[in-house]
Formats: C-alpha cells, structure tokens, sequence
C-alpha cells in the first residue's frame, strides 16, 4: 500500500519526534509513505486569517501535487487536514479556481482515522510484541480533525473513537473524558498567553481528575502546548505522547527511540519506567 | 431611541458610554439597512438570519469569557449593520476557529466561518486590530511563508520579535526573557530547527501573493 505523505511544517521543526515515529510505525505497518514532491505550507490559521484566496490557494498546490502522484494524502497533522479538505470542498464545489489542475478524486485521510479503520486496527494488533498493559491515558483529539463536521467528515464529532480504539488495539487503557475536543487555544498564546493558559491548564486538570498517567495526541500543536505549559509546581506533570510514540513502543519494545522522549519538555520516561515499558 | 436601546442589553452600555448620541442613533437603527447583512450573508453563505438568539454559540464557545462582543452578539449585530463595533472588537481576534459554535448552532447559521471573515474584513480595512499581537502574528507566518513556503518556528518567531511594535511590548512587559528562555530550552531539546528547509516552487508561491495583492502577470 502507497500513500502520499503531507508532513506539514511543524513535523520539520518542534515535532520532529512525531515525525520520526510516523516513518517507524509505518514501516513497522509496511505501508509506503511517499513524500509530496516539494510541498509548500497550508498556510495555517494565518492565511484563513487574513485572506480567504490564501486559504484555498495554498492548500491547493499540495493537492495538485499529489493527483499528479496519483495517491490520497494522509496527513498527520489535524490543522493540515482540515486546511487540504475545506480547500478540496471549495474546490470541489466551485467556487474557488486554483492555477492548478484538480480533480478533487483523490482523498484526504487524516492519519488516525486512517490507521481506526478495522483493517488496519487488525494488522495493528498482530504487530503489538508487547502490550501497553496498565497504561491509563486519555485521548485528546482537539478541534481541527473533528470539526466542522461537514468538512472533516467526522459523525461522532461530540465523543470520537479513533484515537481510542487505536490505543486500546496496543493495550493501553483508555479512558472517558469530557474534554477530548475542547480546543486548547491553538495559537493564541503568542498574542494572548492568559487566554492560552487558562485553556491548556483546564485540559490537564480534566486529564488529572480522569486519573490518566498520560495524554495521547495526534496534533502537533495540541501535544506543544499541553507538554509545554505545565507550569503549575503544586500537581504532579503529566506526559503528553503522540498516538505513534505508543504505537512503537507496543510494536518494538526496547527499541522505542530515546531521542524521541528526549524531545519532550515534560519527561516521559520516569512514568514508562514504572510502567516497566522502557528499561 | 434609548427605550429601544434597552431591549439590546449588553450592547448598548458600551454605546452609552463611549458614543454620542448621533452615533448611538446611527447605530442602534443600523443606517445601511439590510446591506451590511446581505453582504456578509453572501460572502459567507451563512444563514445569519435564520438565528433566533438561542445562545448557544456562546455558551459552547470556549472563551467567550475573553471577547467583548459575545459570538451570538457578532451574529445580532450583523443584522443591525454595525460594521465598525465588529471590526473593532476584540472578538474576532481573540477566536480560535474552534468551529464549537458553528458545530451546535441549531440553525446552522456557521458563526465561526462568519468571525473569520470578518477578521478578513479587518485586515484589509483601515481599522486598527484590537488584539495588534495576534494580528502581526498571522502577519508575520504569511509574510514568512512568502520567503519560504513553508514555516520554520525559529524564524518564524524571530520575525515576529523584530516587529517593532510586539518588541516593544514584550519588553514593557517582561516577558520577553521568558521568551528567550523557553526558546533556549526548545532548542536545547532540539526542537528548534534553525536552517530552514525551503519549498522549490517559490515561484508559483510568490504568484499566489501577487495574484492576493490583486496584481496581474
Ligand atoms: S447558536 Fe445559532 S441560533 Fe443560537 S444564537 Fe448562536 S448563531 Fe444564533
Ligand atoms: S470558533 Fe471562535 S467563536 Fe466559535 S466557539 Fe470557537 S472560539 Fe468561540
């Protein structure tokens, strides 16, 4: 299986880890991930900001560039899908013209949706070496990938599974909470840090009264501000993971990459000690 | 002209302290009729009329506690005509395009997508952003994507810290050592990557801009 591949700029940078654990868990799936050839920024929320052409346009090149790959995109970035899938409806619909040839045939996954499908959960257990048991952890899913529904497609956008059901085919237990879609204030903190804080400080209380050990994620803007702003000296931290950090570590015990945690500013490893995941 | 402006609580305490009252009559009546309405309904194709004042955007709406004009209260004024309170207010800024209002709306009327455009409609406009930090920064990641087509954080950030205006501030506040010293430690965690990776394609990017700036080739 092929699939052409839209990182998006932060997997370049601050999710670097998500990044390399994508590539391992990938190849651990044999599924081919292929790289869209010279792809350009989606232009984020700064260019729906701004300017409503931006939004559309940029996108756009990417799409154009992978029907001429002639494979769907998955991509793993929550704000990235929902930009490539809202310029592809407008697109689709009309009423945007882009300089380049679209179709709009070939589809956009995003990468938990993806890998949630029961196929691909089945190919996931058979993988799994060693269970995540005894790992308690929420899934937190953000708003990107999950609203608006009419564009992410998304039916069970008040209560989403994927992550879920991902983790729990590697062992982990997750648990319910209220607060998988509540949005953790994005970008805001550049201008607004007390909005920010005040809304990332809400997420980790609810995680802590839900009695989970760690966060899951998918977005890398979402896993920044959660690992980033535990400020508060009083609690204890608490580890936010990319789903596929896990993932690797269920599939190649031992070999899950140090580096990876490394790169996490709130530390992983003491909780995945006690675990007995990490030695 | 003030019985009337009882009905629309909230809204007319600001009108009653900062405006005149010329002004006030203006814009309780809403002098451009349904225009304004019927511009933003087409631009948009979000049904602002069909809202019936529920509330509920608000309410699912995460930080409406930090906005001066409630998402429900941008959807009323809009049928009032009052560009300039929306494009002043600190709302269409301070929103987050969480899409939880558009998302519960009962009528669908799409709130998030309606602020959003008419954050839009503030930039090109000559009214000052109410929120000027958050403004620069959605400058400053367009302007850097012009460069590079795609995003690099370090640069990103340092582009937006040679902003006059945000330095300043940033001094006069005291967070900008903080600032420095989350970055150090961002980049001792090696997530900060500090050589851009380039997108080859500038050409069909830089296209885009001019074809934004309304410029033909
Ligand atoms: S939820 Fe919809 S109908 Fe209710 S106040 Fe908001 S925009 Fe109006
Ligand atoms: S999109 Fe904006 S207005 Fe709507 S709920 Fe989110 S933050 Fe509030």
């Amino acid at each position: 299986m092929k699939l052409a591949f839209y990182p998006g700029c932060s997997l370049e940078g601050m999710a670097n880890d998500y990044s390399q654990s994508i590539t391992a868990v990938f190849r651990n799936l044999d599924i081919e991930l292929v790289e869209i050839e010279d792809w350009s920024c989606c232009g984020a929320t700064a260019a729906h900001s701004l300017s409503e052409l931006m939004a559309v346009t940029l996108p756009a090149r990417n799409l154009a560039q992978a029907e001429k790959m002639g494979m769907d995109i998955v991509s793993p970035c929550a704000n990235c899908y929902n930009r490539l899938r809202a310029s592809q409806i407008m697109i689709q619909k009309r009423i945007f013209d882009v300089p380049w040839k679209i179709t709009g045939k070939i589809e956009v996954h995003d990468m938990t949706r993806f890998l949630a499908d029961p196929d691909m959960l089945e190919r996931i257990m058979t993988r799994v070496r060693k269970p995540l048991e005894g790992l308690k952890v929420v899934c937190y899913y953000g708003c990107q990938m999950v609203r608006p529904p009419r564009i992410t497609g998304y039916t069970d956008y008040e209560n989403p599974q994927t992550l879920d059901r991902i983790v729990a085919a590697v062992g982990a237990k997750a648990l319910d909470w209220s607060y998988k879609t509540t949005c953790c204030g994005a970008s805001i903190g550049i201008g607004r840090r007390d909005i920010q804080e005040s809304l990332t400080a809400r997420l980790l209380d609810k995680a802590r009264q839900a009695n989970a050990e760690a966060v899951v994620t998918s977005c890398p803007l979402c896993q920044a501000n959660l690992d980033i702003l535990q400020r508060n000296e009083t609690e204890s931290t608490i580890p936010v993971f990319y789903f596929t950090e896990l993932l690797r570590l269920a599939f190649e015990p031992g070999r899950a990459s140090r580096k990876w945690f490394r790169m996490h500013i709130t530390d992983p490893v003491p909780l995945l000690r006690i675990k007995e995941l990490l030695r | 002209m003030i019985a009337m402006a009882k009905i629309f609580d909230e809204a007319d305490e600001i009108l009653l302290l900062n405006q005149d009252t010329e002004d006030k009559a203006r814009e309780i009546i809403g002098d451009r009729g349904n225009h304004f309405l019927k511009r933003i309904e087409g631009e948009t194709a979000a049904n602002i009329s069909a809202c019936y004042q529920c509330h509920r955007c608000t309410n699912a709406c995460p930080v409406s506690h930090y906005m001066d004009v409630k998402p429900h209260q941008v959807i009323r004024y809009i049928q009032f005509g009052w560009r300039e309170k929306l494009l002043k207010s600190s709302t269409i800024w301070v929103c987050l395009s969480c899409e939880m209002c558009t998302t519960f709306c009962p009528n669908e009327v799409q709130v998030a997508e309606t602020i959003i455009h008419l954050r839009n409609m503030a930039a090109h406009s000559s009214v000052a952003p109410r929120e000027k930090q958050v403004a620069l920064f959605h400058q400053a990641f367009l302007e850097s994507l012009q460069y590079f087509g795609r995003v690099n954080e370090f640069w990103l950030m340092v582009a937006l810290h040679l902003k006059p205006i945000v330095l300043k501030e940033k001094i006069q506040t005291g967070t900008l050592t903080e600032e420095m010293a989350l970055g150090f430690r961002l980049f001792r965690k090696g997530k900060l990557k500090l050589i851009p990776r380039r997108c080859k394609a500038m050409g069909e990017i830089r296209k885009l801009y001019r074809q934004e700036r309304g410029e033909m080739d």
